[in-house]
């Protein structure tokens, strides 16, 4: 966000406090949603119950046209509509409520970092699978994506999508790679969240932050999600403390009610 | 350039007397030989040959209909008037500049005494014409090609293409034409276009592409046309403004409809007619060959028209129409009607009237029942400048419009929705100048005054400029 909108939203946010109706929209849950979508959704649900803000989710199969910024997912909060984890942490941040207030300037510095680390390996390696590979997109991204539409919509809206995250590709560098260059991009990533990790329950002393709820929407989502083949799960599984992150923080934060 | 020899008739050898005419003047011709004047109404004649002269791609067999009913003249008055008749139909084809009709007698071998020839002089129309406009609207310039080819392939078809590429969108659409030679009222059309649109009262962008085929034919007095049309519809928010309500709706859908449309128009002409009466009534039927869009649309147009003393002329009109969800999914915000406006209830801003969204923004999200009624009084400008000239093209009007938009649950039945209806009725009146712009627009300047507005409709009362092509 620039420094003009940031300004904007914190002004408005600061006003209310959070209301009992607020909303998070992503897209179906059965028939639709992708294993990205999905990642960045459930980072966003579980940063939220970690501020313990309640939220609703509704699913719509429009829910990425209905975006401002064209990303899942958003909430709708009063009557502002703020998309994707950065902002609705400063959003958040505006009304009082933020998880990394007890950090200093150093450690922040390095959240900031990781958090970096997550959307550009994790979250691109995903994008990569879901639409790069020619086999995961003929039988799962394809079909799911284009699911609420009728033909021939659907055709052209599922190629429409591909295309576009094809040409993403080739911009941040990532068209040239193979599957498995992807895999270990991913592997490495990985190691250096659980070297970070070490033996500690969260990322930054005993209280999680948004680095934790981003990581966790991720892993947990790889984790629970049937692909082509399960290579990417297996990379995951062989970090045993990272497994048991993922197990803590369900646990704690989404076991009282069924997420 | 070739010529059309049309069959002849009895080929009996004969000469007769030397007559040139022209049929659009109805005097007595002129006699070169005879000293003696011939009475040349009742004198019976026998059409022997029709030429047409002047085709270049245009095919015989198409034209032979429009000018056969000229075999059938009588008499020299009939011929004059069929020919005429004849070539005004030549004319409508559209593919012809220029026609004219000339009657000459028999020659040659066959000729009767009481034998005539009609030739048809044509030019026709160049293969191509092609336009460039540049056009500069709200905050938006654009650029605008447009491309017609009359007459494609020889009988009667049309082609035309047109391209607007703007700062802010792009636009095109290409059509092609046919009528059934001999019967140029039956006709088709196949159209595939892209149309983006920005509506600021409802902070709504939509862009359409789509195709349609449409069979328009006469029945009896009226005109039927029906319709498929399959369109992929893109709604987006216009700015981040927009109400939460119309966010909902943005997204992509797929409509794929049948319609149909039955005109009977009696009136002297579409702008500011003298006498005569229209009806229109349309019906559309979505979600039955596919798509996502599933309703049934129903509206109708109703207008009277009768000069009164004075040279001024009394006009009714009325508006109506209902959209009927089939299925659990709501309406969509495109296909809903909308109301208000100076080419409908004047006096209250464009769309700008009925169902609204709750938040700050106060979007207008369209109706799914609506009507509209117009009684206007048009007059001669006083005291009557120009009278004769520029001054006829304007009328000064008295007019009260009133109508009303709402939502209707359907669970509860009619009557409950004529009650609905019939509840806070927004209405107008007022006084203004119309301009009649040739056949097909007009330009109004108005007073309104308006009454019954409901929280939330906006208003533009005092004066209010519209320009058109329908108007209430």
């Amino acid at each position: 966000m620039t420094l003009v909108a940031e300004a904007f939203v914190s002004q408005m946010a600061a006003a209310e406090p959070w209301p009992e109706s607020a909303t998070l929209y992503q897209p179906l849950k059965e028939d639709q949603i992708l294993l990205s979508d999905c990642a960045s959704s459930l980072a966003v649900q579980a940063y939220l119950r970690m501020c313990g803000l309640p939220v609703q989710v509704v699913c719509r199969a429009n829910a990425e046209y209905m975006s401002p910024s064209g990303k899942i997912p958003f909430i709708h909060v009063g009557n502002q509509v703020v998309s994707e984890l950065g902002p609705i942490v400063q959003f958040t941040k505006a009304k009082g409520n933020s998880l990394s207030d007890g950090l200093d300037d150093i450690q922040r510095a390095e959240m900031k970092a990781y958090m970096e680390l997550v959307n550009n390996m994790l979250l691109t390696a995903e994008l990569y699978i879901q639409w790069c590979d020619d086999a995961t997109a003929a039988e799962i991204s394809r079909p799911r994506y284009s699911s609420p539409y009728s033909w021939p919509l659907s055709n052209i809206l599922a190629y429409q999508k591909q295309w576009e995250v094809r040409r993403k590709m080739n911009a941040v560098g990532w068209g040239g790679k193979t599957l498995e260059q992807v895999y270990e991009d991913v592997n490495q990533c990985c190691q250096a969240l659980s070297q970070r990790l070490g033996t500690q329950p969260y990322f930054f002393n005993k209280q999680p932050t948004e680095l934790d709820a981003l990581v966790f929407g991720h892993l947990f989502t790889i984790l629970t999600t049937r692909l082509t083949s399960t290579e990417l799960a297996e990379r995951i599984k062989s970090y045993s403390n990272l497994l048991s992150f993922c197990r803590r923080i369900e646990q704690t934060y989404f076991e009282d009610k069924s997420s | 350039m070739g010529t059309v020899h049309a069959r002849s008739l009895d080929p009996l050898p004969m000469r007769g007397p030397e007559l040139g005419v022209q049929p659009d003047d109805i005097e007595a011709p002129d006699i070169e030989h005879e000293p003696k004047q011939e009475v040349l109404e009742n004198k019976n004649v026998v059409v022997q040959r029709v030429h047409i002269d002047g085709l270049g791609r245009t095919k015989d067999d198409v034209l032979t209909y429009e000018i056969a009913e000229v075999f059938q003249a009588k008499n020299l008055i009939d011929v004059m008037r069929r020919s005429h008749e004849a070539r005004q139909k030549l004319l409508r084809l559209g593919i012809f500049r220029k026609v004219e009709v000339v009657i000459d007698t028999s020659r040659g071998e066959h000729a009767l005494p009481n034998g005539l020839d009609v030739t048809f002089e044509v030019t026709e129309l160049r293969r191509m014409t092609g336009s460039y406009n540049t056009m500069v609207g709200n905050n938006e310039g654009s650029m605008v090609l447009g491309l017609k080819l009359p007459n494609v392939l020889g009988r009667a078809e049309k082609m035309t293409f047109q391209f607007s590429y703007g700062t802010k969108e792009t636009s095109y659409g290409l059509s092609f034409f046919k009528p059934q030679p001999g019967n140029f009222e039956r006709n088709i059309s196949l159209n595939v276009y892209k149309v983006t649109g920005q509506f600021p009262w409802s902070s709504l962008r939509e862009t359409d592409r789509g195709v349609s085929g449409e069979l328009s034919f006469p029945v009896w007095k009226t005109n039927q046309t029906l319709k498929w049309e399959g369109v992929w519809r893109e709604l987006g928010c216009l700015a981040r403004t927009a109400s939460f309500a119309v966010r909902e709706e943005s997204g992509h859908s797929l409509k794929s409809s049948l319609s149909h449309s039955m005109v009977i128009d009696t009136r002297n002409s579409s702008i500011l007619p003298r006498k005569g009466a229209l009806m229109k009534i349309h019906q559309e039927l979505a979600g039955y060959t596919g798509g996502d869009a599933s309703f049934l649309k129903e509206d109708f147009e109703i207008q009277l028209n009768k000069t009164l003393f004075w040279d001024s002329v009394l006009s009714a009109s009325l508006w109506g129409g209902l959209l009927l969800p089939i299925g659990d999914k709501p309406t969509n915000i495109a296909d809903r009607f909308y109301l208000g406006g100076p080419t409908s209830i004047r006096g209250f801003s464009m769309y700008s009237m009925g169902p609204q969204s709750e938040d700050m923004a106060g979007d207008y999200l369209g109706g799914e029942g609506y009507w509209a009624g117009g009684l206007h009084l048009y007059t001669p400008l006083p005291f009557r400048p120009g009278k004769g000239g520029f001054g006829d093209l304007f009328r000064t009007h008295f007019f009260l419009n009133a109508g009303n938009l709402c939502n209707l649950n359907y669970g509860e039945g009619p009557q409950a929705h004529l009650k609905k209806l019939a509840e806070c009725i927004r209405w107008s009146y007022g006084v203004g100048v119309v301009l009649r712009l040739g056949n097909i627009a007009r330009l109004e300047l108005n007073y309104c005054i308006p009454m019954g507005v409901q929280s939330g409709d906006r208003i533009c009362d005092g004066f209010q400029f519209g320009a058109g092509i329908r108007f209430l």
